[in-house]
């Protein structure tokens, strides 16, 4: 009996202070991205780009009293979160398995639930403030979109979260297989263009081809920017959809559908990957990494 | 000293194959506490592999392998937790500061050492504050140093720890490995090519010549196990430099004092360094077929 209270007592000592070093571990690294200004510029680039785009944009959705520059900075918000999570995440993942990162993470105890547990952190903290940042900016220096009273902050928060599940378990599974950090990029940037592109997100897709439409709407991020359309712009808009309404629930739906996708297969693949470091793995990449760089010179 | 305890480390017939490249064809290790144990061996002889296997991050084909009393196919957190881990490739990281680093992963351990204790132990006080990637290449290492041993190991593992040190730091960081050995008690597996190093700082010397234990023993028994010769120099009467290779310095030299008429000069006696004995035993290794291994090894068990 008090042999198992005892180790009952060590399961949840060991478990806290997993959490509080995963937590710790977070706000470090938070703390280290807003110290760089290399990356804080990209960030902060992207909300500059969404300024100028609503600047030059005229005019109103057609058929509706609502700027169209409304609709195209709802539709930016979307695809910066999946940006957040299919592209500076996977990135974020494959460097950092590349310096040793995940390594030393296996080889400390707990280490790998920290790791898991700070990265969330991260992701939540760099969505919520590039959201805050863009729509605040907009809204201040180009009379941008916000939800309109408890039920459009409400929505905000849902499709946010939502969206984040479907992209970010996604984005770690991206992360767990890709190679290194320089092949990364080129094999993630191109389809996420394309996606950005067909989808809708930022420009109305009705231009686009009917099958275009159809493959891109079984991607999240139309399905996001649709979501953060319903909560940032005005209900008469939605006559501007192409189903003539928000489809709310088909938005959810998506969603969900992805983050259970991207969970099955991140989990898995996480692991594996964690499984496979190990020091001569490390040496042998490094090696690599030195020969492509010797190339390049 | 420590013949009733349990070793540390306890391999029997560990083997290991990719496909069918025989890696590992039966490794044997006793390991015991307070134990600085290096493994030698030329690169592809399976070193890495069988401290991957030790340290938990390979499978291996089979054999019995017990690292402080586990599997470490099994080894959870409690049991990591007792190890640490020197890497010679680390650069993970780099954008933060030293003791922010060392102070964040003292919270993984039960009882950890204090950070800045551990700082001023390898001599990075001084860089306290400074960003990782900033460090020089032997301040980076003594940097691993303190992580792997922040936790209080009772075994560490050391990977090519000295690589690019320069001969002080090289020195300062054997007294510290000696003085966790001898005045801790922690274990320490060594992998390096720095033969001096193994010399220097090893209780005790094993070498993987093609996935085979060809020697192991203190530094001074290794030489007799693998009947490295010492050699005799020394100048003949019409002027002329001669070297002979003995296994019995002894009669040589007492020889060419009977037969000489007065002191004989330059007489020179090498022992066979750590050095010639591992060429050796790798050269002979080249030499052999398939077949004629196992009759090296059987000799070798003989002698031995």
């Amino acid at each position: 009996m008090r042999e198992t209270h005892l180790t009952d007592g060590t399961e949840s000592v060991l478990a806290r202070r997993r959490l509080r070093a995963g937590l710790q571990r977070g706000g470090i690294e938070l703390r280290h991205l807003l110290r760089n200004p290399k990356e804080m510029f990209g960030h902060l680039t992207n909300v500059v780009v969404a300024l100028v785009i609503a600047a030059y944009v005229s005019g109103d959705v057609p058929g509706t009293p609502t700027p169209m520059a409304h609709l195209v900075i709802a539709g930016f918000a979307a695809y910066l979160l999946f940006q957040i999570g299919l592209i500076n995440l996977p990135q974020l993942l494959v460097t950092e398995r590349e310096e040793g990162v995940l390594l030393r993470m296996r080889a400390t105890p707990g280490g790998i639930t920290a790791y898991l547990v700070a990265k969330c952190l991260l992701v939540v903290a760099m969505a919520a403030g590039t959201l805050a940042l863009l729509l605040g900016a907009t809204a201040l220096l180009v009379d941008g979109p916000l939800p309109r009273g408890p039920g459009g902050w409400l929505t905000l928060l849902w499709v946010t979260t939502l969206g984040l599940l479907a992209v970010v378990p996604l984005g770690a599974a991206i992360g767990a297989v890709l190679p290194n950090p320089r092949e990364a990029l080129a094999l993630i940037m191109l389809p996420t263009m394309a996606l950005l592109v067909t989808s809708g997100a930022v420009f109305p897709i009705t231009a686009l081809p009917v099958a275009v439409q159809q493959v891109a709407a079984v991607f999240p991020l139309k399905w996001m920017a649709q979501g953060l359309r319903s909560a940032l712009l005005p209900d008469a808009a939605r006559a501007a959809e192409v189903a003539g309404s928000w489809e709310l629930p088909k938005v959810a739906l998506v969603l969900t559908a992805w983050a259970v996708l991207g969970f099955l297969l991140a989990i898995p693949l996480l692991r594996r990957a964690a499984r496979r470091e190990s020091g001569s793995r490390m040496s042998a990449r490094h090696r690599k990494a030195e020969q492509s760089g010797a190339l390049a010179a | 000293m420590t013949t009733l305890a349990q070793p540390v480390i306890q391999v029997r017939d560990l083997t290991m194959a990719y496909g069918d490249v025989d890696v590992l064809r039966g490794v044997d290790l006793e390991i015991h506490r307070g134990e600085i144990f290096a493994l030698l061996g030329p690169n592809g002889a399976g070193k890495t592999t069988t401290v991957e296997i030790l340290e938990g991050f390979r499978r291996r084909s089979g054999g019995q392998v017990d690292v402080l009393g586990v599997d470490p196919e099994r080894g959870d957190d409690a049991w990591r937790a007792r190890t640490g881990l020197v890497l010679q490739s680390w650069r993970d990281h780099r954008r933060w500061r030293v003791a922010e680093l060392l102070r964040h992963f003292a919270t993984y351990y039960p009882d950890p050492r204090d950070p800045a204790e551990l700082l001023d132990v390898v001599g990075l006080t001084a860089q306290a504050d400074q960003q990782v990637d900033r460090l020089s290449g032997g301040q980076r290492r003594r940097l691993d140093v303190a992580l792997g041993i922040v936790g209080r190991p009772e075994l560490l593992f050391l990977d090519e720890p000295t690589t690019g040190f320069d001969p002080e730091a090289r020195h300062e960081f054997h007294v510290l490995v000696e003085r966790l050995a001898r005045d801790e008690g922690v274990t320490v597996l060594l992998t390096t090519h720095d033969l001096a190093e193994a010399e220097r700082l090893a209780d005790q010397i094993a070498m993987l010549v093609s996935g085979r234990i060809r020697a192991c023993g203190a530094p001074s028994e290794l030489a007799r196990q693998a009947a490295a010769q010492a050699e005799v120099r020394w100048t003949a009467a019409d002027g002329t430099p001669r070297r002979e290779r003995t296994a019995d310095a002894s009669r040589l030299v007492w020889e060419l004092h009977r037969d000489a008429h007065g002191p004989i000069a330059d007489l020179e006696v090498r022992r066979p360094t750590l050095e010639d004995t591992y060429l050796h035993m790798v050269h002979r290794e080249d030499g052999d077929t398939d077949a004629g291994t196992d009759e090296t090894a059987n000799g070798e068990a003989q002698a031995a």
